[in-house]
């Protein structure tokens, strides 16, 4: 039974409570009365319940195959069952707003109750600025983009959902992604609200360290999805094409991760204060672009959805956003002084300075290279086109860059250290990254990044290693505990600096495996049924087409013998298939996958009489990609299950007058 | 360093930066051709992919096209301009260095040398010595120098 009737109702009480929740908890915020803030917290919490019938009721649209409302008959049809049902909800610009305001609202009541123990009037404005973002995206889905429209006459079917998306990758792709932009409005809240209040202590970043975690995670993954999405179902054998849309979603995570190192400077040295609320700032202000690019149709991407209204409206959103936050932290400059110097230029603080310019270099390379088509078109009238050629041109030095700090950063100490104390450090690393290239040179790989990346990521493997190794010789010599025991309690009493050295290996095998890249071989050839083509030290041989139809899609498969050195290695049935609903033809990639390379194999359409036009890709180290999101993912793990540091506050400024009900 | 320790640093970089310049060029086939330039321009086809990177049956033709040409022995420059000729400036993927692409190239290099600079001076400045700050120096006023006991013995529980 479709529930649509009560989404429009349900959004309307949750645009409602969302107002009411800005004027309690501002209004708590402004008096100090503790009442009002808890009132507000409380009317955030009903705006979740009620985003969430809203939301329902549009599942439930689906799940009952109700075409009376447009955005159903347009993302889905009859033939469309399971897992599908449920990824079309977010499959459209619509649905996907929705899904963005049902996350926001629920993590908003979720971060509200759980730093209720903390500063009331921290809560009081974090309520005023989540409450503020949440009524932005309410009145959205409200207004231009309802997902709640009604279609009459009603139409016997749907179009269907787009084929590309009926992929279990965009089962949790999308959501991923929103986790990930959504989860960073918490940390924003609450840095606005400390700059609000003036408590500019470590407070606001302790709080929510678990959320901005969380949120990096989940954009992590979701970007890693989405390159295995765009590998197993684009059919152009890679995973990544710096796609406006792409970009939008690797921008937020460049100046999160930014974030996530610079705030240890601010714990351990009181520093860089107004860098990291101007971080936190700029992540969420390019979350935000981000969904603005995706849904504007300013620019042309094969993942933008088609050109609406909304447009008008995130850009007010995005400057009133960015606007008043840099002006609340130019009213704050005098209390976000740092409260201590560097001892010396060769420390950890600089590192990690040297760190974040690069990431934030890379976001801005990113940011410009996105946004110089309409910049010179504006400017000049010329239209230009800035595609991966540049991208890789400029993004690929910043990275090594960052691989290389990778590597030397957790070798350097705090405060100082010599010379001398560095170069003993670093030798060994050094020493292995110098032997990988000329091991690598000697075998015969004469390309000059991939030696560097490779050479680089054995660098930083064996600084990350002899990290482990130096924390648990204590362990091993004084208790002595096997090697894993010893590794174990390392790890376990100092999970978040060892998670984050695991987060570091999974992103240089993420590397090598992008390295590989380099030696990709690509053959195209129009194929007749018993014919072969070679690629890299494959010989593929096609034997035939087979056909056969069911209710959604027409399917050719094609079977392609593959040997190589006249061994047979495997059969790969790559297919062709036609789209009754959608109208639409598709290619299902085949690949054997191995951690050394995957062959890659696509049909891109079949003649009459069984011809066959086959793209083959030979595609090095991918597999490490995988494995290298795995290993982030552990590491993260690690990182979030240590205790959250408690923050050593400095004392808060004193209330301008006593209220009636203090709030502390 | 000891000079051991130098020479050996010294010999181990010129072994990296020998394998890092063996590279050669090898003789391109024409479908190689076809697949770099591929990867440099835009698809007229697939709205923001390379023609690399778009599906169509139309950019698979291209692609024969552009091979025929590499066949016929047109370097890829050539056949890059062919290109532009015909579908215009916004094939190219990479936006050229000068005119109106040229902002593209410098703001990213500007923005990397600004911050690197920027970062640079905020380190040397956060690095110079502190002022020494002498308690003995520093004057007391008998009547603060008292509030101050007074204030300490009160912290301390005394009357």
């Amino acid at each position: 039974m479709s529930l649509a009737g009560l989404g429009r109702p349900s959004l309307i009480a949750a645009l409602a409570f969302a107002l009411a929740a800005l004027g309690l908890c501002l209004a708590g915020a402004l008096t100090r009365r503790r009442s009002l803030a808890i009132a507000g917290t409380r009317a955030v919490t009903a705006m979740a319940a009620f985003t969430g019938l809203a939301a329902a009721a549009l599942l439930s649209a689906f799940a009952a195959h109700d075409f009376s409302v447009d955005y159903v008959a347009g993302h889905s049809s009859e033939s469309l069952s399971g897992p599908y049902l449920v990824s079309a909800f977010w499959s459209g610009m619509e649905g996907s707003l929705l899904l963005w305001a049902l996350m926001l609202t629920v993590f908003s009541a979720i971060a509200l109750h759980r730093a209720r123990r903390t500063s009331p009037r921290l809560v009081a404005w974090a309520g005023v600025v989540l409450a503020g973002v949440a009524a932005f995206f309410l009145a959205l889905v409200l207004v231009p983009a309802s997902p709640f429209k009604t279609l009459s006459p009603v139409p016997a079917d749907g179009s269907g959902l787009n084929t590309f998306l009926q992929s279990p990758g965009m089962l949790l792709h999308p959501p991923l992604l929103y986790t990930g932009f959504v989860g960073f409005s918490i940390p924003f809240a609450f840095a606005m609200a400390a700059l609000f209040t003036g408590r500019l202590d470590d407070s606001w970043f302790t709080s929510t360290r678990r959320w901005t975690l969380f949120a990096w995670s989940a954009l992590s993954v979701g970007i890693v999805l989405g390159g295995a999405w765009a590998y197993t179902e684009l059919g152009w054998g890679g995973y990544w094409a710096w796609d406006p849309v792409e970009n939008a979603s690797f921008l937020p995570w460049l100046t999160a991760t930014a974030f996530l190192h610079s705030v240890v400077i601010q714990e351990k040295r009181r520093m860089l204060k107004v860098w990291n609320v101007t971080l936190i700032l700029l992540t969420y202000g390019l979350a935000i672009f981000g969904t603005f690019l995706t849904r504007s149709g300013i620019l042309s991407s094969i993942h933008t959805f088609s050109e609406g209204p909304i447009g008008k409206w995130f850009l007010p959103f995005l400057g009133l956003l960015l606007i008043g936050g840099l002006a609340t932290i130019a009213l704050r400059m005098d209390t976000l002084k740092s409260e201590n110097r560097f001892d010396s230029l060769l420390s950890r603080e600089s590192a990690f300075l040297v760190n974040n310019v690069l990431f934030v270099a890379a976001a801005f390379t990113v940011l410009w290279g996105t946004i110089y088509p309409i910049i010179a078109e504006m400017a000049t009238g010329v239209r230009l086109s800035v595609g991966p050629p540049f991208f890789n041109s400029v993004f690929i030095p910043i990275a090594v860059a960052i691989i290389l700090m990778t590597g030397i950063g957790p070798l350097i100490s705090w405060r100082r250290m010599s010379k001398g104390a560095l170069w003993r450090m670093i030798r060994m690393p050094l020493g292995a990254g110098a032997a990988v290239a000329i091991a690598l040179g000697i075998s015969g790989v004469r390309s000059v990044g991939a030696l560097l990346a490779f050479a680089l990521c054995a660098f930083t493997v064996a600084a990350i290693g002899a990290e482990f190794a130096r924390g648990s010789r204590m362990y091993r010599t004084r208790e002595r505990m096997s090697v894993t025991r010893a590794l174990a309690r390392t790890v376990s009493r100092n999970r978040r600096r060892y998670g984050g050295y695991v987060v570091h290996l999974g992103v240089v095998l993420i590397v090598i495996g992008i390295a590989g890249a380099a030696f990709r071989t690509e053959r195209q050839e129009v194929l007749d049924p018993g014919q072969t083509m070679n690629v890299g030290e494959y010989t593929l041989t096609y034997e035939g087409r087979t056909s056969g139809t069911t209710s959604e899609k027409q399917i050719n498969t094609a079977t392609i013998q593959v040997t190589r050195g006249g061994s047979h290695v495997t059969t790969l049935r790559p297919q062709r298939n036609f789209h009754f609903a959608q109208d639409q033809a598709q290619s299902e990639v085949a690949i054997r996958t191995t951690p050394l390379e995957d062959l890659y194999v696509v049909v891109t359409s079949f003649d009459q009489d069984g011809a066959a036009a086959v793209r083959a890709f030979v595609n090095p180290l991918v597999w490490w990609i995988w494995l290298g999101a795995v290993v982030m993912l552990a590491g993260i793990t690690v990182v979030l299950s240590g205790a959250t540091p408690v923050a050593v506050t400095a004392p808060a400024r004193p209330p301008a007058r006593e209220p009636a009900v203090a709030l502390r | 360093m000891t000079s051991v320790r130098r020479r050996a640093a010294l010999a181990l970089a010129s072994g990296v930066i020998s394998c890092l310049v063996m590279t050669s060029a090898a003789y391109a086939a024409p479908e190689d051709v076809a697949n770099s330039i591929a990867a440099e321009i835009m698809s007229p086809f697939c709205p923001g992919v390379t023609l690399e990177n778009c599906p169509s049956d139309r950019a698979v033709a291209l692609r024969a096209r552009i091979e025929s040409w590499a066949a016929d022995g047109w370097d890829e420059e050539r056949i890059l301009t062919a290109l532009e000729d015909q579908y215009g400036e916004s094939i190219r993927a990479l936006p050229s260095p000068s005119g109106s692409g040229l902002g593209a190239w410098l703001a990213p290099i500007g923005a990397l040398a600004g911050g690197l600079v920027v970062a640079a001076l905020l380190a040397r400045r956060w690095t110079r010595a502190r002022p020494a700050r002498s308690v003995a120096t520093v004057e007391i006023p008998p009547e603060t120098r008292t509030r101050l006991n007074d204030e300490l013995d009160a912290l301390r529980g005394r009357p």
